[in-house]
């Protein structure tokens, strides 16, 4: 995989834009604390690997970011608002003050998971019409041209009347990312989106994540591809035991990890 | 022996015709047993719909209120059902003087009535299974494009439920067709009825009873059919790949 250049790899001062700011996010389930105060910035064009070995709450913590998972504390800005939260009196964790404000902030942190989740009942191009026309109100005809114009991007061709049930693995996942391209968001979150592939499939995922990235797209991927985290991303956070352990630019943080356990979880994965 | 020549002279009013009157010309035989199935069908459909939805509401109330009514439904003959509102409710002065009486005192009504919820309890639990069904990762997806919960309803969930529960309705369509045949114990003359009446006037049994099973026979032949063709055009994605 070929390193990328960032535009704004460099610039991190004041003039840079913020796309995403979330702070301090705890979360527990029961007694088990998961998350104890992760924090993460992702400025314009940045694109940020989350490692860390399962059960380090990567994963959570990606999913509190648009509330999928309802953090018990912290504070979540994105697009320029903050995510209004309050405490949800079921079960002590917060959601959203304000669901409208939750469902726009949502439609701007596009997300793409580990099981692909396309609606099953819908063909290629319903599916990703679909969020468009009916969230967004995007015009059908021009959704549709949308639709078409990111499945070129990611290299799918003749298949907009199938079902997700008749495509690979790595095809469904690449047509849930051009769901996620067809709502146009400010960041994109990834979670896991190759663990669930056939090794020879990942390849093709990887490769439209990376095109992405080089288009300059603002993205926040739990991974366990150690190579797409050192060429494709220009910081990597490693979680360990719901807390960073390290974060900082690939090159130094994976070539010459200074905490120890951070050494131990590259040494235990191949590459 | 058969006596065929019964069977062919009395063929027109099975249709709901009759000596003199034109083939289905009236509210009888296969019009009134079509009539009956549809309208109830159709209400029983669109009752099951939000039903389905509030048996699967977390609010307990909610949905044990649609549990009691789906399991007091499916738990009784509908024999029993018709008969309960046919001539139970008679029974009541308060019934008979309220407005509903214009309508209990027809036996038309009170058949569509008794098979309209007996099948909307049948479906609100079918429908209700598939809601549960439906892939949590597919809810999640909605969320995280921004959908709101009544949109995720409308779009995902319910298009989906009902489409999974086409095969096992159309097993519900089949035996509503079926049941429709007493509506002839509450005086209706449906296809049952007009069998009996028949038998009745010419003390031939078999070959009215024998004429009125072809009929259901064919039905039943037809709306699998049809539930085949659906399965094929909005199922077509559980369908294993052509090629």
């Amino acid at each position: 995989m070929k390193p990328i250049e960032h535009p704004n790899a460099t610039s991190t001062g004041l003039d840079s834009q913020v796309k995403l700011h979330v702070a301090d996010i705890h979360k527990s389930y029961g007694s088990h604390e998961v998350l104890k105060g992760v924090s993460l910035t992702a400025h314009a064009g940045d694109v940020i690997s989350i490692i860390g070995s399962s059960g380090s709450g990567k994963s959570t913590f990606l999913r509190c970011i648009n509330l999928l998972e309802q953090p018990n504390s912290g504070k979540i800005f994105a697009a320029g608002e903050e995510l209004q939260l309050v405490p949800d009196s079921r079960h002590g964790a917060l959601k959203a003050g304000d669901t409208k404000q939750l469902a726009r902030l949502r439609t701007k942190l596009a997300m793409v998971f580990q099981h692909f989740n396309l609606w099953a009942h819908m063909t290629v191009l319903e599916n990703i019409i679909e969020a468009p026309v009916h969230v967004l109100g995007v015009p059908k005809d021009e959704a549709i041209a949308r639709a078409r114009k990111y499945l070129e991007k990611v290299g799918l061709k003749n298949v907009e009347d199938k079902y997700p049930s008749h495509m690979s693995g790595g095809q469904q996942q690449r047509v849930a990312i051009a769901r996620a391209l067809a709502m146009e968001p400010e960041v994109m979150l990834f979670d896991e989106p190759t663990s669930a592939l056939d090794p020879e499939l990942v390849g093709e995922v990887l490769r439209v994540m990376q095109d992405l990235a080089r288009e300059g797209r603002t993205m926040v991927v739990v991974t366990h591809e150690m190579g797409f985290a050192r060429e494709v991303s220009n910081h990597v956070i490693f979680l360990h035991q719901g807390r960073i352990e390290e974060q900082g630019n690939p090159k130094e943080v994976l070539v010459n990890p200074k905490s120890e356990r951070l050494a131990q979880f590259l040494s235990g994965s191949l590459k | 022996m058969i006596d065929a020549n019964l069977m062919i002279e009395n063929f027109p009013s099975f249709l709901g015709g009759g000596s003199g009157q034109a083939v289905l010309s009236t509210s009888d035989g296969l019009i009134l047993t079509l009539e009956l199935l549809f309208y109830s069908l159709l209400g029983g459909l669109a009752l099951s719909i939000p039903l389905g939805l509030m048996r699967v509401s977390r609010n307990r109330l909610v949905s044990g209120a649609v549990w009691l009514y789906t399991y007091v439904f499916r738990g009784t003959p509908m024999l029993v059902q018709l008969f309960i509102i046919y001539y139970g409710l008679s029974q009541f002065e308060a019934v008979r003087e309220s407005w509903a009486w214009t309508y209990l005192q027809e036996a038309y009504f009170c058949a569509l009535l008794a098979f309209t919820l007996n099948t909307a309890a049948y479906t609100t639990e079918i429908i209700a299974g598939q809601i549960r069904n439906t892939h949590w990762g597919e809810i999640e997806a909605a969320k995280a494009m921004g959908m709101s919960k009544w949109l995720m309803m409308r779009r995902i969930v319910i298009p989906a439920a009902l489409r999974r529960a086409l095969p096992a309705y159309s097993n519900e369509v089949v035996m509503m067709l079926q049941g429709t045949s007493i509506a002839g114990l509450v005086t209706l003359a449906d296809v049952t009825g007009v069998a009996r009446r028949i038998y009745s006037d010419t003390y031939m049994p078999f070959e009215p009873f024998l004429m009125a099973g072809l009929i259901y026979l064919a039905f039943t032949f037809l709306f699998v059919w049809l539930f085949k063709l659906a399965e094929k055009r909005w199922l077509a994605y559980l369908a294993p790949r052509k090629h």
